[in-house]
């Protein structure tokens, strides 16, 4: 059983303090974390986009030269984990990996399947379901956009009228970007939130330590003390005065002793009394204490 | 909320003879009952702990809800709606919690805050967003039990102290009338 006053009262305020402002740290990570994520997939996409536009012109030439060129500057930027371009049938036309050219997609795999869930692919997804996050064979996180390349008028009505008008989707582009950096900023996100924490036990332990020590356990010490050197006879101690609950209390123990004194010296009297002898007394110091302070009188403002 | 507000007889003044002897069974009795009590809310911790072990699962050990009871069920709740009220459910349980401490009430309601917070799992779950958010609903349930639980056992503490200080007295008692 947790006996100190200080105890009994630190544990439940750390436990309550803590356990809430963790509580809404773990919160507000989560509601960041989505937001930090939507951001980043935010500017995938964008980058993707910039991607297909940089390359519609190449397309429509069929320039595989320049398209080659642009797919292989693109993914030597850091952060570009992977950058391909698959026809509708899902064939890899071209690759920042050469080795996986003119092989087919697997169409159940994660970003695929949003499109080829149903038994007609859609043709429209919004931001967030155009990306995936996962972690590569290389075991590094992956931030995937895959982007459609539509059909638009230039393409179905040049020369070569290779796609009809019906067709919707010409192939698609998929871009890897890292997540590391979303990673390391989420990372340094919870170490600061764990050090708040940790701040915020310290200082509810620290300043309910200190209030207490100050406004109870002190007074209580000088109380104690006081009391105890009555008990052994020593009436010399001054006694000081305290405000509210506390100043109550000290009264109440001010008046018991000065009490208890009067109560003394009056049977020391009758005591005398019936010897009809002088005999001196048998604490010395309430020699002293006669001519000198009394418990009531000795009290200093605090 | 609902609390089981636990009852306690002040111990009565003891009487010699047969009188006393059964009134200081009864100490004895309450102060068995008291230890018991004191270490109940720790099922209600475990009961949360098991919890919390099949929701981090993603409840993959319960079957899926069939797709009729799910359109029934309708909309599930934002994910920002459900973290609002699990804020407000954190400082409203930690706020009664304080106020039964300080008013020296032995009331606890362990269990019912594990009714809770599974209901807090579960509409986190519903929402898909149980894996960000299980570790709020885990630190909240760990800190209302805790506190529930230190509440618990300074209140049979405290109860069992006075008991014994009654049980003591009676005994003194005895011993001067032998």
């Amino acid at each position: 059983m947790i006996r100190s006053l200080i105890g009994r009262a630190i544990i439940p305020v750390a436990i309550t303090v803590t356990g809430f402002v963790v509580v809404c740290c773990l919160l507000l990570y989560a509601v960041l974390k989505n937001d930090m994520t939507a951001d980043a997939v935010s500017q995938a996409n964008m980058l993707a986009d910039i991607v297909v536009k940089s390359t519609r012109y190449a397309m429509l030439r069929e320039d595989d030269e320049t398209l080659r060129n642009i797919i292989e500057n693109i993914s030597t930027r850091e952060g570009v984990e992977h950058l391909r371009i698959f026809n509708k049938k899902g064939l890899i036309e071209f690759s920042s990996d050469k080795g996986e050219i003119k092989r087919f997609v697997d169409k159940k795999a994660a970003g695929c399947i949003g499109c080829h869930a149903g038994p007609v692919p859609a043709a429209m997804l919004g931001d967030m379901e155009r990306a995936r996050h996962y972690v590569n064979e290389k075991g590094a996180s992956v931030i995937a956009i895959t982007a459609p390349i539509y059909n638009e008028p230039d393409c179905f009505n040049a020369s070569c009228h290779v796609h009809p008008p019906t067709q919707k989707v010409l192939g698609t582009l998929d871009i890897g970007l890292s997540g590391k950096p979303l990673e390391m900023s989420l990372s340094t996100m919870r170490k600061r939130m764990a050090v708040f924490s940790f701040l915020v036990l310290i200082l509810t332990a620290v300043g309910v330590t200190a209030l207490l020590a100050r406004a109870v356990i002190g007074p209580i010490r000088m109380m104690t003390a006081y009391c105890r050197a009555v008990g052994r006879g020593d009436w010399r101690g001054s006694f000081p005065s305290f405000r509210g609950e506390i100043g109550e209390l000290a009264e109440a123990v001010r008046r018991v002793a000065a009490r208890a004194e009067e109560s003394r010296g009056i049977l020391h009297g009758q005591e005398k009394k019936n010897t009809g002898t002088e005999q001196p007394p048998e604490d010395p110091e309430g020699a002293d204490r006669s001519a000198g302070t009394r418990p009531e009188d000795s009290g200093s403002e605090q | 909320m609902r609390f089981r507000q636990l009852r306690h007889r002040h111990p009565e003044k003891p009487v010699k003879g047969e009188g006393g002897e059964a009134s200081s069974h009864a100490s004895r009795e309450r102060i068995r009952r008291l230890r018991s009590l004191a270490g109940r809310d720790l099922w209600s911790m475990a009961l949360f702990m098991a919890v919390s072990i099949v929701a981090y699962d993603g409840f993959a050990v319960l079957p899926d809800l069939p797709p009729g009871i799910r359109e029934m069920l309708g909309t599930p709740p934002s994910a920002a709606a459900v973290s609002g009220l699990l804020v407000l459910y954190t400082f409203s349980a930690l706020i009664l919690t304080l106020a039964r401490i300080i008013g020296g009430f032995g009331a606890y309601g362990g269990v019912y805050h594990v009714v809770y917070l599974t209901a807090f799992y579960a509409f986190y779950h519903l929402s898909g967003a149980l894996p960000d958010n299980f570790w709020a609903v885990f630190v909240s349930g760990m800190t209302i039990l805790t506190l529930e639980c230190y509440h618990l056992w300074s209140w049979c503490s405290d109860r069992i102290r006075e008991e014994r200080e009654s049980l003591d007295e009676e005994n003194g008692q005895d011993n001067d009338s032998g």
